[in-house]
């Protein structure tokens, strides 16, 4: 046991501002388990080490790091369900009532880690709409080309199906490849996965109707969060969505969305004029 | 709420019912569906069921049959829990009248996001 | 005619794959790796290494029938089928096992990696319950995959073996 009590609860806070999520005491080796391997990846054969300096000289990416091996290392499908819901209930009725036929709408997953969201949102569509494969088209974009690799893989296995992916679905998307399940071809076909640095100018994307940004913004200070958000405005629709992280808000970073009640979720909207 | 945990295996059970009771149930245990049956037509209906496949008696599958056919357990949601993993019975046990469906292994993780989908959460979860 | 024996006609009607043809051991070993995490606890791996021989074996396993036959087979010492029974009962395990409880969480291992071991294989095939003691014999020594692994520094292995008699040569 490596990890010092002051490591200890620094994470414990850093998880719980970023994730609301609960890291009781006696999780130590939870933590310590989790963070080794991003440890020695930067170098360190020590979880407090790391700890201690990416406490002292902050960066987005490392803490980007620990709170997702803390808190979605086996991402769950529809973990916050609220703003999937929201894009059948609500959004795709707008859409499809504001596009012509034969539009493609077009959807990105910023961030997509290994593609659960990009999967999500491509499932939920299929579902609802009987020419979804020409109809919409999915972009999932990602830093790491580990991650944007896993999510044109679109294989998972048996423990992450296990994390809140609905059985019927899993049945009606999926087909069985040796130990792992991978996405069905023409649910793959509908996603298109990149890297993309979000902290840096786009290359030339969209113009996209509804944007899933969650969970990034917390990551970074606010120039930063007010340039990314610029930076997504320019390549959605006028009349697009984007969807942020229940701890996120546009409200006091950039004044140029209008924040909407969809369901029991918020959606932002560019304002016009702005 | 209070659950019903069907596994012929002692050591699954009490995995599963130590994860249940820490989300806040109240459970109980059966060796095997013909068990699980008695327990029911004893009038201890319960918001959820975890049931495995493979059992001695009566096999998972025939108890989700068995309850489907009953009116009276119509609201009791049946969660399988087991290792049989193939596509084809997955969909046979949704076809029998299961609503969920989680393969073993699993984490507390696993068990906990699906009752979130189905509404069965009886609280405020920690990790 | 000249014919040679490329193989291809013993894969007609009469021939069935053997395992090698069908897994592997890195999948093998990931079916047991994920049971371990899931079962035994987040912080237990098991290191893919030989270790010693086993004294006092144990073993638990499941047959598949199906398009391939054979059985799924835990084996390991008796002293560390303890500590693996312990470590799935937690706190609910008693102070003297019994027999019974290492039969229990033992087959109980042997269901859950032989039921994905069979859920990886094609086609669909049945899966029994689990039993304890002395391993069945490899019938067909092509017919067998095998893994050796370490848990807590002691030997577990896992062999997928056929339940039936290699097929005569033509």
């Amino acid at each position: 046991m490596t990890l010092t009590t002051t490591s200890f609860d620094w994470v414990r806070q850093l998880v719980h501002r970023e994730s609301a999520i609960v890291l009781q005491p006696g999780k130590e080796y939870l933590v310590e388990a989790r963070l080794l391997p991003i440890a020695r990846q930067a170098g360190l054969t020590d979880v407090s080490q790391f700890v201690e300096s990416v406490r002292t000289r902050p960066s987005p990416d490392n803490t980007r790091a620990i709170v997702e091996a803390l808190t979605t290392n086996e991402t769950s499908w529809f973990r916050d369900g609220d703003p999937f819901t929201a894009l059948t209930s609500t959004v795709l009725p707008s859409l499809l009532a504001a596009r012509g036929p034969s539009e493609r709408l077009q959807i990105w997953s910023a961030a997509c880690s290994s593609g659960q969201e990009a999967y999500t949102i491509g499932m939920l569509l299929e579902d609802a709409l009987p020419n979804a494969a020409s109809r919409v088209a999915i972009t999932a974009t990602d830093i790491s080309r580990e991650m944007v690799e896993r999510t044109r893989a679109g294989r998972f296995s048996q423990l992450e199906v296990n994390r809140g992916l609905p059985a019927p679905m899993l049945v009606r998307h999926f087909v069985r490849a040796g130990n792992e399940w991978e996405v069905a071809p023409q649910l793959r076909r509908m996603v298109t996965a990149s890297e993309c640095n979000l902290a840096a100018p786009l290359p030339r994307m969209g113009p996209f109707d509804v944007v899933y940004l969650r969970n990034v913004l917390i990551y970074f200070d606010l120039p930063t969060k007010q340039a990314i958000l610029r930076r997504v405005r320019d390549v959605m629709r006028p009349d697009g969505w984007l969807f942020l992280g229940a701890a996120e808000t546009t409200l006091g970073v950039d004044d140029s969305w209008e924040r909407v009640v969809v369901g029991r979720s918020s959606a932002y909207r560019p304002l016009k004029g702005k | 709420m209070r659950a019903l945990v069907i596994d012929d295996s002692r050591a699954m059970r009490r995995i599963v019912t130590g994860i249940l009771e820490g989300l806040g149930y109240e459970t109980q245990q059966a060796g095997h569906g013909r068990e699980g049956l008695d327990v029911l037509e004893g009038g201890w209906v319960p918001e959820l069921v975890c049931v495995d496949w493979n059992m001695p008696v009566m096999d998972g599958l025939q108890f989700v049959s068995a309850v489907r056919s009953n009116p009276a357990w119509r609201a009791m949601t049946i969660m399988m829990v087991t290792s049989e993993s193939e596509h084809t019975q997955i969909v046979r046990a949704l076809a029998a009248g299961a609503h969920e469906y989680v393969i073993k292994p699993f984490t507390a993780d696993a068990i906990r996001d699906k009752l979130a989908l189905l509404g069965l959460l009886p609280q405020e979860a920690v990790l | 005619m000249t014919t040679i024996d490329t193989g291809e006609r013993r894969r007609g009607a009469e021939s069935r794959p053997v395992i090698t043809e069908l897994i592997d051991g890195a999948t093998i070993e990931s079916i047991a790796q994920d049971a371990w995490i899931a079962l035994v606890g987040e912080e237990e791996v098991l290191v893919p290494l030989p270790g010693e021989p086993v004294t006092d074996p144990v073993s638990s396993w499941v047959d598949v029938v199906g398009p391939w036959t054979g059985s799924v087979v835990l084996t390991t010492g008796r002293r560390t089928a303890e500590e693996l029974t312990r470590a799935l009962l937690q706190e609910h395990s008693p102070e003297v096992l019994e027999d019974e409880d290492v039969a229990d969480a033992f087959g109980e291992i042997a269901n859950v990696v032989g039921g994905n071991v069979k859920a990886a294989l094609p086609g669909s095939s049945g899966l029994s319950l689990p039993d304890v003691g002395e391993a069945p014999a490899p019938r067909n020594p092509d017919d067998v995959c095998r893994v050796d692994l370490l848990w807590r520094g002691e030997t577990v292995s896992i062999s997928v073996q056929g339940a039936l008699p290699a097929l005569p040569a033509h």
